[in-house]
């Protein structure tokens, strides 16, 4: 196995509809199999900077999010490395920090694992306490499948 | 003519913070109006569920002060229900909050911070030889060879270069409001990117004692975590040497990096005084000793100062309805007996009704309702809390470590205590108090090794764990002093279930719009009077605002694919 250590991390706010997307996509991911111990599930809530640590100290990083792709169509986006944006803009506040500023840091301490890739859908409903949207649940199947593939592929390695 | 300056940093979700700047001919702040532009409604997802599950409910209101919530939250249950915590429980509280006060500070000063006052592009014409002599002038930390700066230098301009991070976008290089020469603006690039990896090792003593992270474990009656010296499971000796080791590295970086920093940074901006504002400070306290209702033996003491008299702390009492309320005069609610009728939150009401323009929209009405936060008020005064705050009343109370620090920092800065009065003041009494909480976690952490060689391992008392133990209706009260300022959870049991639950958090004390009879909060009338270079490029603005730490962008994150810019700025 070429990567010691995985990290499957999801994002968002569980209290905000299909903000919790991401969150809610691990928890399924790592209920639905048996992994080795490197592979690592965190439930990284909206923790921003807190979160460093899980991107820098990992060969491979797969985030689960809700994002909001160009064209916004309801389906799967599976972005890997090279095709996201690293960058880090002045906040008004600490909490505003996003997955971008996180790897604008990663790369400015070159630090960035080998293997990135982030996987989502976009938000369809915001509301609090809502839960997930119909279509959110309806895609988070195909979402956590996609990424077990990408994973599996990642321990073949 | 009045100009309308509106700063207005907006994710996809609605926005979060808004300020509304009115600018007179020779580009002074006259006006300034503080907008909460979304709403969060804990409060109604609380009602009818397990109070012992609030917390876990609580610490996802904000991204970032996860566990300040959880403290506050079990903290009002346990008020409500008449639980003591045990010994241990009550240290290793105390010693995971001046954790996160510390780890908090350091990355807002570092990352939020220091770039309003340190001009990264500068940096790229430091002179390494000399930034190492100035570096090692003020400081004994190790990295700081000449070296160690050219590397550095090195590898952000080729960021810079590469043009393709766009890294550090976003900023105001060059604007006439920097003052910091290109060696000292360097050195703070290389302590902006110390202290992001640094902060990552104190925030492992979350995970050793709420033995998950990112978002620990709070148990109402205790602390989850097992003690035993001799297990390979629960807090055992080995553990504590790491919390002791990462305790020790804290203290270093704050006294060597941070501290010096915060000096040598301030020294260049003595003539930039402005932002005081209110003069009103509130701190509920938090760090007990003994019980929490024991406010003496609080290390972070209760009080409130008015109108920057330090000669007098008055004292403050969150559980009576005289002392705090909330009104919604300029707010986007409704209260049943009146908007302008402040309730004290055990009577709060929770009834948002929207009545702002449609978003997108040029201006508020700030002559009507502006904000989604509701005004508390202390005693009917509008009131700043956070660091200054505790500060100040620490040191109007005589507190001896605290009356230390400010001490030595004033006079390496040779100003007065009145310079604290400001926005400076605000950003150095972070600092100070920085120093102040790394030393409150090395006197928890001793303690709780004491405790622990007494034979007691206690960390839960389940007395009251049980429903049926519990009273058919109670109230509780429940606070903590978050690296932001004062928090207070006020919960309503009844019948075993959360009837209604008010938070107060301290963004709301310092973000919140006018009251009934036309006070200003806090940002609103720090802004008033700030003289600005360029109001295209508000520094001067967002410098005030970030000195409070706002906590308006809590819990929403969504990724943008645009890397679109967030903070919209133009003028009306």
């Amino acid at each position: 196995m070429k990567y010691n250590r995985i990290n499957v991390l999801g994002l968002g706010n569980i209290l905000f509809g299909d903000e919790g997307f991401g969150v809610e996509a691990i928890r399924a991911f790592e209920k639905d199999g048996d992994y080795p111990e490197t592979v690592q599930f965190v439930d990284g809530g909206t923790q921003g900077l807190y979160l460093l640590d899980y991107i820098e100290s990992s060969d491979a990083v797969m985030v689960f999010d809700a994002l909001i792709p160009l064209d916004f169509e309801s389906r799967v986006y599976v972005y890997h490395r090279e095709e996201l944006p690293a960058f880090i803009h002045r906040k008004m506040s600490s909490h505003q920090m996003g997955l971008s500023e996180l790897l604008g840091i990663a790369q400015l301490h070159g630090r960035m694992p080998e293997r990135f890739v982030l996987i989502g859908i976009p938000p369809r409903s915001l509301d609090l306490g809502s839960g997930l949207s119909g279509e959110a649940r309806e895609l988070l199947d195909e979402a956590v499948a996609q990424g077990r593939a990408i994973l599996q592929g990642w321990l073949r390695e | 003519m009045a100009k309308k300056i509106v700063v207005d940093p907006i994710p996809r979700i609605e926005g979060h913070l808004r300020i509304e700047a009115k600018v007179n001919d020779s580009n002074v702040i006259e006006e300034a109006y503080s907008s909460g532009t979304m709403w969060r409604g804990i409060e109604v997802i609380l009602r009818g569920r397990d109070p012992r599950d609030a917390w876990a409910f609580a610490e996802r209101i904000c991204g970032v002060c996860t566990t300040v919530h959880a403290l506050a939250s079990v903290r009002c249950v346990e008020d409500a229900l008449g639980i003591e915590v045990p010994t241990n429980a009550r240290i290793i509280r105390n010693l995971m909050n001046a954790t996160q006060q510390t780890q908090d500070h350091l990355v807002h000063f570092y990352h939020l911070h220091a770039l309003d006052w340190v001009d990264v592009v500068s940096a790229l014409r430091a002179d390494p030889k000399m930034t190492s002599d100035i570096a090692q002038s003020i400081s004994s930390w190790p990295k700081s060879s000449v070296g160690y700066f050219r590397d550095l230098q090195q590898r952000l301009i080729g960021f810079v270069e590469s043009g393709q991070l766009g890294i550090f976008s976003n900023g105001y290089w060059g604007h006439p409001a920097y003052k910091l020469p290109p060696e000292v603006n360097l050195i703070g690039v290389a302590h902006y990117l110390e202290a992001l990896d640094f902060q990552k090792e104190i925030v492992k003593i979350h995970t050793i004692f709420g033995g998950k992270n990112p978002h620990p474990n709070y148990l109402v009656g205790g602390m989850a975590c097992a003690i035993d010296p001799d297990s390979d499971t629960a807090i055992n000796i080995e553990r504590l040497a790491m919390v002791k080791k990462i305790i020790d590295q804290t203290q270093q970086f704050i006294d060597q990096v941070y501290i010096p920093d915060l000096i040598a940074i301030a020294g260049f901006y003595k003539d930039w005084l402005y932002g005081g504002g209110l003069g009103n400070y509130l701190s509920y306290g938090d760090f007990p000793e003994t019980s929490l209702d024991d406010f003496k033996t609080l290390l972070w003491p209760r009080g409130a100062i008015l109108g920057k008299d330090l000669t007098t702390v008055h004292d403050v009492d969150p559980r009576d309805a005289a002392h705090v309320t909330e009104e919604v005069s300029h707010s986007w609610y409704t209260y049943s007996k009146g908007d302008d009728k402040g309730l004290h939150p055990w009577e709060g009401e929770t009834k948002p009704a929207y009545s702002g323009p449609k978003p997108p929209f040029e201006h508020l009405d700030t002559d009507k309702k502006y904000s989604w936060l509701k005004t508390p008020r202390w005693k009917n005064h509008p009131m700043e809390v956070g660091p200054l705050a505790r500060v100040l009343v620490a040191y109007a109370k005589g507190d001896p470590m605290i009356k230390d620090t400010v001490g030595m920092v004033l006079s390496k800065l040779e100003v007065g205590p009145e310079a604290l009065f400001s926005t400076l003041g605000r950003t150095a009494a972070r600092g100070i108090e920085c120093k102040q909480t790394a030393g409150f976690m090395r006197h928890f952490y001793e303690q709780l090794v004491d405790n622990i060689k007494k034979g007691d391992y206690r960390t839960f008392n389940s007395d009251r764990w049980d429903p049926s133990t519990w009273p058919a209706e109670c109230k509780g009260f429940g606070y903590s002093e978050a690296p932001r300022g004062s928090l207070g959870h006020w919960i309503h049991i009844k019948e075993q279930k959360i009837k209604e639950y008010q938070i107060v958090v301290p963004s709301t004390w310092n973000a919140s719009p006018r009251d009934a009879k036309g006070n200003s909060g806090a940002y609103e009338s720090a802004l008033k009077g700030t003289p600005m270079a360029n109001p295209e490029q508000p520094l001067e603005i967002i410098r005030t605002v970030h000195s409070f730490d706002p906590c308006l962008a809590c819990a929403s994150h969504v990724f943008d694919m645009n890397g679109r810019e967030v903070t919209s700025v133009r003028i009306v």
